[in-house]
């Protein structure tokens, strides 16, 4: 499988976070090919909400920067891993930031799903996703299950499943890539 | 009291929010004339400390913004992230509108969960939370489409200032619907097979002469 790392820590120093994210590439690799984007790296600017990606140059971002490449590797991965330290109860402001520019890769007209009003597919398929989440001092189990529940409206949204949300005090890198072999 | 709203929408001056805000300030100053409404715009993430400085000093905050992949823009979760924690008997009161481009509130009611307890968190009075879909387009619109919506907005407005708080009668109007019931379950579909569902989106392709690529699939198939 292609599986990419969509990974929202901001912290510049190495941390917890960091090493349980480096440990986890270097799990997945042994069976997968694995892009990880550590999104501070990267020039990712805010989505301004100018709909040229919908009705200017369709399926193309106005704005350029880094996402171009994410948009390309996201469509061509089996499966994204959305990682993040929970900050303020939710994941970060920079993975934040990211994942409103994927609005790109919808088609604007509007479809019924459930009985609900969502955007039409662009294209025939997206990859499932995880999401893996570091607590915060403060995160208790409902500040999980706002976050997983937020991101199973994403999932709805975006055509695809979320096959797990993960807490790094909860499960180690080893049965995270075990647990990919049945994804 | 001091009023502020922040504005969380990246359209800056030119977005939905801001006609709603300024429809909510008009309803507000009808009662409150006198009284300075300060607003702050979010998009101006260059402004972030005078931004927290001027949230510190605020009696009543409102926080607008439009519904972005499900969840608050990510310049709103950034402010957010900054905010600091009041002390622990809540003295400013907290409140958000969130307005989105889809018809129903039941893409909004997940950030709602996550307001309450943001407000909770950083020890602030929660006022709730309003939740308006169907927002996407107003701009564009003749002011008579958007007569009712904007009415609300400034009842909501007018309410603020005469008790400090959203009117809880105003908020169950404008999170209608929730869920198309079965009737608009039919009209949806029926508007769907006639074209008018993606009007407004195939007029904008049209007018900027991409309607042709308007099924682009740039990334992969």
């Amino acid at each position: 499988m292609i599986i990419t790392i969509l990974n929202g820590e901001m912290q510049l120093e190495p941390n917890n976070f960091s090493v349980y994210i480096t440990d986890l590439d270097r799990q997945l690799q042994k069976d997968h090919t694995v892009n990880h984007f550590q999104l501070k790296e990267m020039n990712i600017r805010h989505c301004t909400g100018c709909w040229s990606c919908w009705w200017k140059t369709p399926g193309i971002c106005a704005i350029k920067d880094d996402m171009d490449e994410i948009f390309a590797t996201i469509m061509a991965s089996d499966f994204l891993i959305f990682a993040s330290p929970i900050m303020r109860g939710f994941t970060s402001s920079l993975l934040k930031r990211m994942t409103d520019r994927l609005v790109t890769l919808l088609h604007p007209y509007i479809i019924l799903t459930n009985g609900e009003c969502h955007h039409r597919k662009r294209y025939q398929r997206y990859p499932d996703f995880g999401l893996l989440l570091e607590k915060e001092h403060d995160s208790d189990d409902e500040d999980i299950e706002i976050i997983k529940d937020i991101y199973d409206r994403f999932a709805l949204n975006f055509h695809c499943t979320q096959k797990f949300a993960w807490l790094t005090d909860r499960n180690n890198t080893k049965e995270i890539a075990y647990d990919t072999h049945d994804i | 009291m001091t009023l502020t709203i922040f504005n969380g929408s990246p359209r800056r001056h030119k977005s939905n929010s801001t006609l709603l805000t300024e429809h909510f300030i008009k309803g507000f100053h009808s009662i409150k004339e006198k009284e300075n409404v300060r607003v702050c715009y979010l998009a101006e993430t260059k402004m972030l400390k005078e931004n927290l400085n001027i949230f510190d000093r605020s009696e009543q905050v409102i926080i607008i913004f439009p519904l972005y992949t499900d969840c608050m823009p990510g310049m709103v979760k950034e402010f957010f992230e900054h905010l600091p924690v009041k002390d622990s008997s809540p003295s400013l009161k907290l409140g958000f509108i969130v307005q989105s481009g889809f018809p129903e509130s039941s893409h909004s009611i997940y950030v709602e969960r996550y307001l309450r307890k943001l407000a909770q968190r950083i020890n602030c009075n929660y006022l709730g939370t309003v939740i308006k879909g169907g927002v996407e387009g107003i701009r564009s619109m003749p002011s008579s489409m958007n007569k009712k919506v904007f009415k609300s907005f400034h009842q909501l407005g007018v309410h603020f200032a005469e008790y400090g708080e959203f009117s809880g009668e105003i908020m169950v109007k404008m999170k209608n619907p929730i869920k198309f019931n079965n009737m608009e379950l039919i009209i949806f579909r029926f508007l769907k097979i006639t074209g008018l569902v993606d009007y407004y989106w195939k007029s904008n392709l049209k007018k900027n002469g991409a309607y042709h690529q308007r099924d682009n699939k740039p990334f992969g198939n």
